[in-house]
């Protein structure tokens, strides 16, 4: 086994751990909005299979496209969080910027 | 069978919980569990096109990742009004 091949291995099953983590963290969590903050912990899962990729693969067509799909991964998730939970607060409220007192579970 | 494809095999088994809050649960946790699931996807995409060398299902994730994203947000824009 090459170095190449231990960090390819690492990255994989790390990458893999943490989406099935936050499979586990959906399932456990009671409400919508605590349920949202595993959908950006998967994106980093799937960033860590990007590089496992990109290590294994070097800078090939492959390797280029895993890890632009791992970058987009990271960087949209948390604006799909973002809208969600705006959405989710309309959605309870009526608006999104609406008085504290108002507040509760959507 | 590669370490890709058991990898990929996991989280297609992973996708199952995910469908059982869709199914289950209230429309704002289903819409969560929809957004994680279609990471899920994106990933399962990434590990099979490395698992089988066939590089269409790089480009296939590469849309995936970008379309989920946008529909995601659309069906939060719609499911603000809608009781």
């Amino acid at each position: 086994m090459t170095p190449r091949d231990a960090v390819t291995g690492a990255l994989l099953v790390t990458g893999t751990l943490l989406e099935l983590f936050a499979v586990l963290g959906l399932v456990a969590m009671r409400d919508a909005l605590s349920r949202l903050h595993y959908v950006g912990l998967a994106g980093y899962g799937l960033l860590l299979v990007g590089v496992a990729v990109l290590v294994r693969q070097s800078f090939s067509l492959i390797g280029d496209k895993a890890l632009a799909v791992g970058v987009l991964g990271v960087a949209l998730g948390p604006i799909v969080a973002h809208a969600t939970a705006r959405s989710l607060r309309i959605r309870a409220h009526g608006h999104w910027n609406a008085p504290a007192e108002s507040e509760g579970e959507p | 069978m590669n370490e890709w494809k058991w990898a990929a095999a996991v989280l297609a088994v992973a996708l199952a919980p995910c469908l059982l809050v869709c199914l289950r649960a209230r429309v704002p946790s289903a819409l969560v569990a929809l957004e994680l699931s279609s990471v899920l996807c994106t990933t399962i995409l990434v590990l099979l096109c490395e698992g089988t060398h066939r590089q269409p299902f790089i480009d296939l994730a590469l849309l995936f990742v970008l379309l989920s994203s946008v529909g995601a947000i659309v069906v939060a824009r719609l499911m603000e009004h809608d009781t």
